[in-house]
């Protein structure tokens, strides 16, 4: 169960859907991808400060990579949402250098430069399994931990307006936040 | 090759979130080539990125998104453009991608036994990144102006505050340090260094060179 109570067999669908598109170009497979994955990178981007404009450009140049990079995933060193993730994360990276560039070239252009520099798959579990151990870990955190974390993943906000946000002091923001990753870390050890 | 000293799940965490300015990125990125610990690390973090957009309450994309897309779908693969690595850097070893693809000055001598490089970050960033080369028995009395400093061992090593840094260890001074590092005998001790302040460039090759002092 994940910290919203969901099945965590979830996964594995989302892998079998995107070799579908890696083996056969199955566009129904990219559907449904898409249906699910792309209003949640919007979400995403929008958290992150995108207008609504950019945010649903952003989503769609996520689930275009996902066609065109169907062929890249490894369910068995990548899980279906953490690979969408690093896409959309990277895309955002890209959007946010265009922006201080002031560069020409179109979102998308540059995926490859952005890449960062991926762990050895042989330092991996499985993938359904890493997603399911971190999924274990995060159910343990309490909700405020996975608010704190969630506010630093998906909002371009400095510590100190997260500290606004959450009324608290903003040293207090960053030792919740220390300490909710020191609590995740625990847990992950744990559970591997 | 031993690390015994990393960066903090904090920001390592945000390397997978993506939040870091491009200095910062690539200071951990270069730790993160040679630590397979973090970056198992981070691999878990952007797990946790996956799990939370999954969780994420979904905004409605506009009707006819899906289609727009399946018409793009057979549209060359390629606008990607590849941009080949600049050589500047291939003489320094330990260096991930991220940063070879950069260009970078010369070095420039700065003070006895130290010098300096800078390299170019490819846009703007808070955070400015060059390698400090320091000859053995080098002294580097280091007083910073800055917020925040990172600095990634590449060759030989030195010595903290009693602690030893060497090659693939993570050295992060904040703004109320007293760095005095102590370079080791043997090889030229080679590090690349973010440093986040309101230092400019010329300012920073005037400020360093004044404190750096060899024994
Ligand atoms: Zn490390």
């Amino acid at each position: 169960m994940n910290a919203n109570g969901k099945p965590v067999e979830d996964a594995a669908p989302w892998n079998r859907l995107i070799e579908a598109v890696a083996v056969s170009q199955d566009r129904e497979a990219f559907a449904a991808l898409f249906e699910h994955f792309a209003p949640r990178v919007k979400t995403y981007m929008l958290r992150s400060g995108a207008n609504n404009a950019s945010a649903e450009e952003v989503a769609q140049e996520t689930m275009l990579s996902v066609w065109r990079k169907a062929a890249l995933f490894d369910p068995s060193s990548a899980g279906a949402a953490a690979w969408i993730y690093t896409i959309a994360r990277n895309l955002r990276i890209d959007a946010m250098r265009r922006e201080r560039t002031g560069s020409a070239r179109e979102l998308g252009d540059e995926i490859e430069e952005t890449v960062d520099d991926s762990p050895a798959p042989d330092s991996r579990l499985a993938a359904v399994q890493s997603e399911q151990r971190v999924r274990a870990a995060m159910a343990q955190l309490s909700d405020e931990q996975i608010r704190v974390i969630e506010l630093s993943f998906f909002e371009e906000k400095a510590h100190a307006e997260i500290a606004e946000q959450l009324k608290v002091p903003l040293g207090t923001v960053k030792s919740r936040l220390r300490l909710a990753m020191g609590r995740l870390r625990t847990l992950l050890g744990d559970l591997s | 090759m031993t690390i015994h000293h990393h960066p903090s799940d904090v920001m390592l965490a945000a390397f997978a979130a993506g939040t870091l300015d491009p200095g910062e990125r690539m200071a951990i990125a270069t730790h993160l080539s040679t630590c397979a610990r973090c970056r198992a690390f981070v691999d878990d973090m952007e797990y946790v990125g996956g799990v939370m957009l999954d969780d994420l309450p979904p905004a409605a994309m506009p009707a006819g998104s899906l289609a727009e897309v399946m018409e793009r779908l057979d549209e060359p693969a390629s606008r990607t453009i590849q941009v080949a690595p600049s050589s500047d850097l291939d003489d320094v070893p330990g260096l991930p991608d991220l940063v070879r693809r950069c260009r970078a000055g010369d070095w420039k001598w700065i003070a006895p036994g130290v010098h300096v490089r800078p390299i170019i970050v490819p846009e703007d960033s808070p955070t400015r990144v060059f390698l400090l080369k320091a000859a053995p028995g080098t002294r580097v009395m280091q007083h910073s102006h800055t917020d925040l400093e990172m600095t990634c061992v590449l060759t030989g090593a030195y010595t903290h505050d009693g602690t030893r840094y060497g090659p693939g260890d993570f050295d992060i001074g904040e703004e109320d340090d007293d760095h005095k590092p102590l370079v080791e005998q043997g090889e030229d001790c080679i590090c690349l260094v973010a440093m986040r302040g309101d230092i400019r460039l010329s300012g920073l090759l005037g400020q360093l060179m004044q404190p750096f002092v060899r024994m």
